[in-house]
């Protein structure tokens, strides 16, 4: 039973971690908590859904299309609205109620087109699922954790090691010494962007693939995402899966006896004592904002 | 003729919603998205003090006002250690706890299922049943809420608020006890929602709390985008126009589940046009830019 819940709580945090990365990446580069990854999360999904059914493309086609198609759609986002506030240098708070509007939108088109409804993609046959002791994993867990483990390595290594990476570093520290020091800040932002953009949609496919799709699945992902980047300290990718692997754990075994239903509000609890008592994160160091 | 009186209603309802959240955003700058909840929990606890132990509608007001005030004075400390977006999260996270509680403790709650066959109001005699009277009960708590938001935001009280919205280390550099402003007037809003929680209950005679979620939080904020943060007879004016927005598109002859994603799609679009190009909306005078981009976080 322990070793169940622990795998439960493995594959929920293989879902907030990547949608924690992404929103952890816009966080320091752009320096506002965006709530349209949210929505971003929600439709690749549906967009693979789409190319499935409607196309009637095979599944593993449908989900490598589904994603560039998610990032391209960033990208048309960020140069009709974000890029705008950026240069108008609007305050974090106003470029949040921005992406509340953006989310809004996106979720409402996502069920205007194809209904409140659940969706599934993944496909009909139930595999036998492995069994390690008296746990039970099915395959498709098992690959959201290998792939959670992946991507987390591609991100760490691209941050650390490529000349994009050293890029957003530069910008995230300060970006008018980097704008100075001949960095496109405004590219910069929009990769940034774009591969936050890219490990949401995973993660939302991966949830979707796992325990299927509704509009709405995005923003308790994301609040789950942010609360993971806030609790571990959104300045490292190793802080958040730090924070994502603390939350799920804590929401499946500490909360194990009042059941699911109380995991969201768990989770805010958790996030509001770090806020408070630790709000550099488990691993952040400290740092004295305006001295008030 | 009911269906106007109705939407008036409504639209009361709303502006001391908004109002009351105009002197918690507009007025001191901290913006929250936690004031579907503490109209929850005046509706919640009004209707469950009428239905178990029948008291007074004015006692039952007043003791939501009492408990919501208490939980705002809750909501607002935090904002006395965290500010700007990372407080609006800390915010939203209360929204999320407090829905939870009305939806998961099911045994004193009722759930999903919600509160049904709740009193209509009796004040000193005057049983308030009919829409005309619900108008007349409504109409008089917004000028009160009205009246006394005025006397606050002109007073030497409102015009430290209006100096921690602009710049809060100068406000205690001159010696003002920020952190007691700030939560003198997160109780004050707070109180203010739960009077139109209490009365919204009593109009409807049925809650649950799909009426107090996130979306429900995000929909009152807007009529102070809109409208204009710290401006309170923009607020009157937000509130005219998303509460009646959806009424026009009723008579548009869409179907209603359309119609609801339509609606949903219009308060985003507005919610983005206003932030963009009029972030100090209809009659505002701020503009949530404090702390650019380039500024020190």
């Amino acid at each position: 039973m322990f070793l169940q819940l622990i795998i439960n709580a493995l594959v929920a945090s293989s879902w907030y971690v990547l949608i924690g990365i992404g929103a952890s990446l816009i966080l320091r580069t752009c320096r506002f908590f965006d709530i349209s990854l949210g929505a971003l999360f929600t439709v690749c999904p549906y967009f693979a859904f789409l190319l499935k059914e409607w196309f009637g493309f095979p599944l593993v086609l449908s989900i490598v299309l589904a994603i560039p198609s998610t990032m391209l759609l960033e990208v048309i986002i960020y140069t009709s609205m974000y890029s705008f506030l950026f240069r108008a240098k609007a305050s974090p708070l106003i470029i949040l109620l921005v992406s509340l509007g953006l989310y809004i939108i996106l979720q409402n088109l996502v069920s205007l087109i194809f209904g409140d409804d659940t969706k599934i993609i993944r496909p009909i046959e139930v595999q036998e699922g492995l069994s390690i002791f008296s746990a039970k994993i099915s395959s498709i867990q098992g690959v959201s954790i290998l792939i959670a483990i992946f991507l987390i390595t591609l991100t760490i290594v691209l941050i650390r090691k490529s000349k994009i990476g050293k890029a957003l570093r530069a910008v995230a520290i300060d970006p008018e010494l980097a704008a100075v020091s001949g960095i496109e800040v405004d590219l910069v932002r929009l990769w940034s962007m774009v591969i936050a953009c890219g490990l949401a949609g995973a993660a939302g496919i991966l949830m979707a693939l796992d325990i299927d799709m509704t509009p709405t699945m995005g923003l308790d992902a994301l609040v789950m995402g942010l609360v993971a980047a806030i609790i571990g300290g959104p300045e490292k990718v190793i802080g958040v899966t730090l924070g994502a692997l603390f939350l799920a754990i804590v929401q499946h075994i500490g909360l194990w006896e009042l059941g699911p239903k109380w995991h969201e509000a768990g989770a805010f609890v958790i996030l509001l004592l770090f806020l408070l008592f630790r709000p550099e994160g488990l691993i952040g160091r400290k740092v004295k904002k305006a001295t008030v | 003729m009911e269906y106007l009186l109705h939407i008036l209603i409504l639209i009361g309802i709303y502006v001391i919603l908004s109002i009351s959240l105009n002197l918690i955003s507009g007025f001191t700058g901290l913006i929250s998205l936690a004031h579907a909840g503490f109209y929850g929990v005046g509706a919640y606890v009004a209707s469950l003090m009428a239905l178990n132990i029948h008291s007074p509608f004015l006692v039952n007001v007043l003791c939501a006002i009492i408990l919501s005030g208490i939980l705002g004075a809750l909501v607002g400390a935090p904002a006395l250690r965290i500010h700007d977006d990372y407080f609006v999260i800390a915010t939203f996270a209360f929204q999320v706890i407090i829905f939870s509680i009305l939806n998961n403790w099911v045994s004193f709650t009722g759930g999903p299922i919600g509160l049904a066959g709740i009193p209509q109001p009796i004040i000193f005699g005057w049983n308030v049943s009919s829409h005309i009277e619900f108008l007349l009960l409504i109409g008089s708590l917004c000028a009160l809420t009205l009246w006394v938001s005025r006397r606050v935001v002109n007073s030497p009280f409102g015009r430290v608020l209006k100096a921690i919205r602009e710049d809060e280390i100068f406000a205690q550099a001159a010696g003002k006890n920020v952190a007691k402003y700030k939560l003198q007037i997160f109780v004050l809003g707070a109180g203010m929602a739960a009077v139109a929680g209490a009365v919204y209950a009593c109009y409807i005679t049925f809650i649950d709390p799909t009426s107090f979620t996130i979306m429900e939080s995000i929909f009152i904020i807007s009529i102070i985008i809109i409208g204009g943060a710290g401006s309170l007879w923009g607020t009157v004016i937000g509130a005219v126009v998303l509460v009646t927005l959806p009424e026009v598109l009723r008579f548009a002859g869409l179907p209603a589940t359309v119609a609801a994603n339509i609606r949903q799609i219009i308060y985003g679009s507005l919610l983005i046009g206003f932030m963009m190009w009029r972030p100090k909306g209809l009659l505002g005078e701020y503009s949530f830019q404090r702390g650019g981009p380039g500024s020190e976080r």
